[in-house]
C-alpha cells in the first residue's frame, strides 16, 4: 500500500494529524506523532494521534521534559529505536504510565535536520512483541524517512518566511534527469542517455523528489514542470 | 568488528573516541596533507559538534584501526560547507535516503608494523560492511562519501566500485578528493564481506565493548613473563642497565608496579 501525499489532503487544520493517521494505517502502528521546531520563526510545532486522555496526561505531568524517545533523537543523525532507551532512568517515568492508556513501549523516533537548523521528529509505536517489532521495523524504515521529510517539510513551509526562503534548488543533473522523465524514458533509459548507472539515476530522483517536496515521482516531475524548471514532454 | 557510537552512547567510549580522532590527525594533516585543524594531537572540526554517528573499527586490544562518520544530507554537511569545491557550484543531493560519509580512514601504519591479525585491505572491507549495514538500518538507500583516489581505487577492487560519482574530482592537500556513491543493498554487502572473507556479525554490542575495555585495563601489561623469577630478573636488569637517574628511577618504579607478581609467595599469604 502506497502512503498519501500530504498535497493530497485537502487544506485544514487537521491535515496533519489525517497524515499521521495514514501513516498508521499503511504500516500498522498504534499511533505517531510529529514535534518539530523552525528557529528562523522560533515556532514548535506538534501532531499528535495519541488519544486525548494521554495527551492530557502527558502535559499535565509535564513528560515533554524527561521524555527520553524526544531528547535522544534531538541528539541523534540515526533514528532512536526506543529499545535502547530501556536502560534511561526516564523510561519507566513515561511508559509505566503510558501502559495505562494502552501504549506500549515499543517506537522509534525519526531525526530530521533542515539547511537553516530546522528540527523535526516522527516517532511511531505499536504494542507487539520484540520479534515483530524489529521485523516491522526492519521493513518499513526507508518509507518511514521518507514519511518523516514529507511531514517535516510541510509543517516547516507552513510558516510564510520559511516557505518565502525555500527554493527547490534542483542540480543539472537532477532537471536533466526530470527532463528525460517527463519526456516519457524509463530510469534505465535515462541511464543509458546519460551514460550513468541506474542507481546513479535513482540517487538523483529521490534527492529530486525532497526538494520538490514530492512522495512521488510523477509528483516530482509535474510540480518541476509547474515550476517551469522542465518543459512538459 | 565495529562498533558505533553516537551522542547517546558517547559518554561510555571516551578513550576510544580519542584514540579515534588521533588516527585523522595523522590520516588527514599528515599522510594526506588536507587543510584539517589539529588541537592536542587530535583532528575534529565542526560537524564532530553535531551529533554525528561514528563507525569505528577496533582490533582484539579495542585499538581503533579505521573509522567514518555519518551526517544527514537533509541538514548540514561537509559537502556543502567544507567540499563544495567538488560540486563545482552546483547544489548537493538532498534525501532522508541519503547519507553523507566523511573523514573515512583506515590506520595503515598500526596494521602493517605490529603483528596484525588483518590486512588493510580486510580492515577497510570490514569498515564497509560496518557503514553499509549501520546505514541500511536505518533506512538508508545510498551513502555519497568523500574519498580521495587511493581509496577509490581500494573500493574498485574490493568487489565494491562506487555506482556513481557527484561533481568532480579536486585537488586536496598532497591528494585529491572526490565523492563517490554507494548503495545499501544486501547485494553490495554480500560482495565485500564475500570477498574479504568476513562472516557472520561485524557489529560490537555496546555493552560488550565496554566489558572488553575494562578487562582489557584490568590485565596486568606483562602477560607473557608470567615466572616470577624471570620477571625478577628482568627488572635487575633494567635497574643495572640504567644510565641516567631518571633511567633509574623509571626501573625501579617498574619493579615496584610488579611487585606483588615478584613475590608470589609473599601475597599468597595476604
Amino acid at each position: 500500500m502506497d502512503l498519501i501525499s500530504l498535497h493530497d489532503i485537502p487544506e485544514s487544520e487537521d491535515r496533519y494529524t489525517k497524515y499521521l493517521h495514514n501513516i498508521c494505517e499503511t504500516y500498522e502502528f498504534d499511533d505517531a506523532a510529529y514535534a518539530g521546531i523552525n528557529p528562523v520563526g522560533g515556532v514548535m510545532h506538534a501532531i499528535v494521534t495519541y488519544s486525548d486522555e494521554w495527551q492530557a496526561y502527558y502535559q499535565d505531568n509535564n513528560l515533554h521534559t524527561i521524555d527520553p524517545t524526544l531528547h535522544s533523537a534531538m541528539r541523534s543523525v540515526a533514528p532512536v529505536d526506543w529499545l535502547r532507551l530501556k536502560k534511561d532512568q526516564n523510561f519507566r517515568k513515561v511508559f509505566d504510565p503510558a501502559r495505562e492508556f494502552g501504549i506500549g513501549d515499543k517506537g522509534i523516533t525519526i531525526p530530521i535536520r533542515g539547511p537553516f537548523g530546522e528540527f523535526g521528529m516522527l516517532s511511531v509505536t505499536r504494542d507487539c512483541s520484540k520479534d515483530e517489532w524489529i521485523k516491522l521495523r526492519n521493513n518499513v524504515m526507508i518509507d518511514l524517512q521518507q514519511a518523516a521529510a514529507h511531514i517535516h517539510d510541510h509543517v516547516m513551509h507552513s510558516e510564510p518566511l520559511s516557505r518565502y526562503l525555500h527554493h527547490p534548488n534542483l542540480s543539472k543533473r537532477e532537471l536533466e534527469v526530470l527532463q528525460w522523465l517527463a519526456a516519457g524514458k524509463s530510469q534505465q533509459d535515462v541511464a543509458d542517455i546519460l551514460n550513468i548507472s541506474t542507481r546513479t539515476v535513482e540517487v538523483h530522483v529521490r534527492s529530486a523528489r525532497e526538494k520538490l517536496v514530492a512522495l512521488t515521482t510523477s509528483q516530482a516531475v509535474g510540480r518541476a514542470i509547474g515550476m517551469n524548471l522542465i518543459f512538459p514532454g | 568488528m565495529i562498533l558505533t557510537i553516537d551522542a547517546l552512547n558517547m559518554h561510555r567510549f571516551p578513550t576510544v573516541l580519542e584514540d579515534m580522532f588521533q588516527l585523522r590527525a595523522r590520516v588527514f594533516a599528515g599522510r594526506l596533507g588536507w587543510d584539517v585543524t589539529i588541537a592536542d594531537g587530535k583532528e575534529i572540526d565542526q560537524f564532530d559538534k553535531m551529533n554525528p554517528s561514528y563507525i569505528v573499527g577496533l582490533d582484539d586490544e579495542m585499538n581503533v584501526i579505521s573509522c567514518a562518520r555519518v551526517l544527514q544530507t537533509m541538514g548540514p554537511h561537509m559537502l556543502v560547507d567544507v567540499f563544495d569545491a567538488i560540486l563545482d557550484g552546483e547544489p548537493p543531493v538532498r534525501s532522508p535516503n541519503i547519507w553523507e560519509s566523511t573523514r573515512f580512514c583506515v590506520d595503515t601504519q598500526r596494521i602493517k608494523s605490529e603483528d596484525s591479525k588483518t590486512t588493510v585491505s580486510k580492515a577497510t572491507c570490514e569498515l564497509m560492511v560496518g557503514i553499509l549495514e549501520y546505514s541500511q538500518m536505518a533506512g538508508i538507500t545510498d551513502i555519497i562519501t568523500v574519498i580521495d583516489p587511493v581509496m577509490d581505487r581500494v573500493l574498485k577492487r574490493s568487489d565494491n566500485a562506487p555506482h556513481g560519482y557527484v561533481g568532480k574530482t579536486v585537488p586536496m592537500g598532497k591528494v585529491s578528493a572526490l565523492a563517490a556513491l554507494l548503495d545499501c543493498t544486501d547485494e553490495r554487502i554480500s560482495k565485500v564481506r564475500a570477498f574479504a572473507g568476513i562472516e557472520g556479525d561485524v557489529m560490537l554490542d555496546e555493552d560488550e565493548a565496554v566489558a572488553k575495555i575494562e578487562a582489557l585495563a584490568k590485565t596486568p601489561p606483562v602477560t607473557e613473563m608470567s615466572d616470577p623469577k624471570e620477571l625478577q630478573a628482568y627488572c635487575d636488569e633494567q635497574i643495572a642497565m640504567a644510565k641516567t637517574e631518571s633511567e633509574r628511577e623509571a626501573a625501579l618504579a617498574l619493579r615496584s608496579a610488579l611487585s606483588v607478581r615478584l613475590t608470589p609467595d609473599l601475597s599468597a599469604t595476604t
